[in-house]
């Protein structure tokens, strides 16, 4: 990695990302409609959903870069797959934290059972959590072959987790994606898209942002073992 | 400011504090990096000097 | 060696039987499982109980939080019997497919549930359920059935990644408990929709079909990854 390939891929995304983002918040405050039944709370909707499916991605890219690293053994799958676990978790608390803001501001409580999305997203914190409590729980290339299968595990948690909750049919949540389709109006649903392609933007930003430093960790770590040999 | 209104300042103020903290934790790492490419630097000259000057007779 | 080898039914037996006799010998694990889902009751009900409440609708939801946590005592001591590095060596090189070995795991695991069970659900009815519980006996039995399947197979997998870490009590629990949370959710539903006061049939087969699907999609995952568990 010594051309400035990386850098300038960076720059790109991080641009691309910003201008995603200024275009989202402009056009969910500004040019979106006020939602009728729950009004401009419901606007907390697209950056809450938005994170929640960012992390879903990133579980999803941590599982098949673990799958990667199983069949290929090389380190730098692992460093993809772990980056996109903290990344995730990250979006997960994110999650929690505007989800139980939304539960406030829609049913009075910090906190509802009822909601699936919350309820997971709990779950899915614990799941993840646990992912680098076994990371640090083994060294070298255990630590990379064990991270790999529980990458592929908790991944499979993750929609079992959520369907459980939900045949526990007791939710007060309004069901924004059905079956026959999203039934928010367009004039929604374009600015619904609009934050979820920024919050990839970060997703994939905040991605190249960890590998260039852990690169650039090891390469300094080269360093010092040569120095050392050689003192 | 309606309250409704004040729920939704608050989820997007939550999101750009976590993109802020992480920037902090980003400066941070930076921070460290930049100390041990520092002391490597110094190591490094270090070696550089030793080498070039005549090692001082062990006996005198 | 592959599953198809035709001896692996009799490895699968012999591995079996090697760890069950151990266990009958010495008795120690299914003592302890017992002991510990009736102290667990016994927390719940002084927890939650002791007013007198009536604590049918939720006798399904203790028996699985305590199933659960005493299931974590059974994964744990699985391997016990080899836990010694050399002995995991010795078998993983004699002509023993890694599968058949996990499978003889997680069978091992299955059967400490079942024993259990088989005291945990009639005190469950003594304890929690105020009105009859024996028409709904079958039914239950199903569900703990059904539900053993998927804390087996997840069991086995995650009792090798814990296997040798330093904390292994500890990190045991921590990997295990979330990923079973969706089976404590479906157990307790299914349980609660016979045992606990209303009969509800409809809300019984939908978490029933989810355990049957959870335990096939951890059972792939294990499949998938079962060979990689093991050191090279």
């Amino acid at each position: 990695m010594t051309d400035a390939r990386p850098g300038r891929r960076l720059a790109a995304t991080a641009t691309a990302t910003a201008a995603l983002t200024a275009l989202a918040v402009y056009g969910v405050f500004f040019v979106a409609p006020e939602d009728a039944d729950q009004g401009i709370i419901q606007k907390i909707f697209y950056f809450h959903v938005a994170i929640a499916i960012g992390s879903l991605l990133a579980f999803l890219v941590a599982c098949v870069y673990g799958i990667r690293y199983l069949r290929s053994r090389d380190e730098r799958d692992d460093e993809v797959s772990s980056t996109a676990v903290g990344i995730g978790i990250g979006f997960a608390i994110l999650v929690v934290i505007t989800g139980s803001i939304w539960a406030k501001a829609s049913w009075g409580t910090w906190w509802v059972w009822t909601d699936p999305r919350l309820v997971t997203f709990l779950i899915v914190l614990l799941l993840y959590a646990a992912y680098f409590v076994l990371r640090s729980s083994a060294e070298g290339e255990r630590r990379m072959r064990y991270s790999a299968i529980y990458s592929i595990a908790a991944f499979a948690s993750v929609p079992l987790s959520f369907y459980s909750v939900r045949v526990a049919r007791s939710f007060v949540h309004p069901v924004v994606f059905t079956q026959n389709g999203a039934n928010m109006p367009d004039s929604m649903l374009v600015w619904f898209a609009v934050s979820q392609l920024a919050v990839i933007g970060v997703f994939l930003t905040i991605m190249q942002v960890e590998l260039l430093q852990r690169r650039a960790d090891k390469a300094l770590r080269r360093i010092k073992l040569r120095l050392e040999a050689a003192a | 400011m309606s309250t409704g209104a004040q729920y939704v300042v608050a989820v997007y103020g939550v999101v750009l504090f976590g993109l802020l903290m992480y920037v902090l934790v980003l400066g941070l790492r930076t921070a460290r990096l930049a100390r041990e490419a520092e002391l490597l630097a110094r190591l490094a000259e270090r070696e550089d000097e030793a080498r070039r000057a005549p090692e001082p007779a062990a006996t005198p | 060696m592959s599953a198809g080898d035709p001896s692996w039914p009799r490895q699968m037996r012999a591995l079996l039987l090697k760890d069950l006799r151990l266990e009958l010998r010495t008795r120690d694990t299914a003592v302890a499982m017992v002991l510990f889902v009736v102290l667990a009751m016994l927390i719940f009900q002084f927890a939650v109980g002791s007013r007198g409440t009536d604590l049918t609708p939720y006798a399904g939801g203790i028996l699985w939080a305590t199933l659960s946590l005493t299931a974590v005592l059974g994964v744990g001591r699985s391997w016990v019997p080899e836990r010694d590095q050399r002995v995991l060596d010795g078998i993983l090189s004699a002509p023993v497919s890694r599968l058949v070995l996990l499978t003889s795991k997680a069978a091992t695991i299955y059967a400490y549930l079942l024993a259990v069970e088989i005291v945990a659900v009639p005190l469950m009815a003594l304890f929690f359920v105020r009105g009859s519980v024996a028409g709904d006996l079958g039914l239950i039995a199903v569900t703990c059935l059904l539900a053993n399947l998927g804390i087996a197979v997840l069991g086995s997998l995650y009792a090798c990644l814990a296997l040798f870490a330093r904390a292994r009590e500890l990190l045991l629990p921590v990997l295990f408990l979330p990923s079973l949370l969706p089976v404590v959710i479906a157990a307790a539903g299914a349980v609660n929709a016979v045992a606990g006061g209303t009969n509800d049939l409809a809300e019984y087969r939908g978490y029933s079909l989810f355990l049957a699907v959870y335990a096939v999609i951890f059972g792939l995952v294990a499949y998938a990854t079962y060979d990689h568990v093991f050191d090279d």
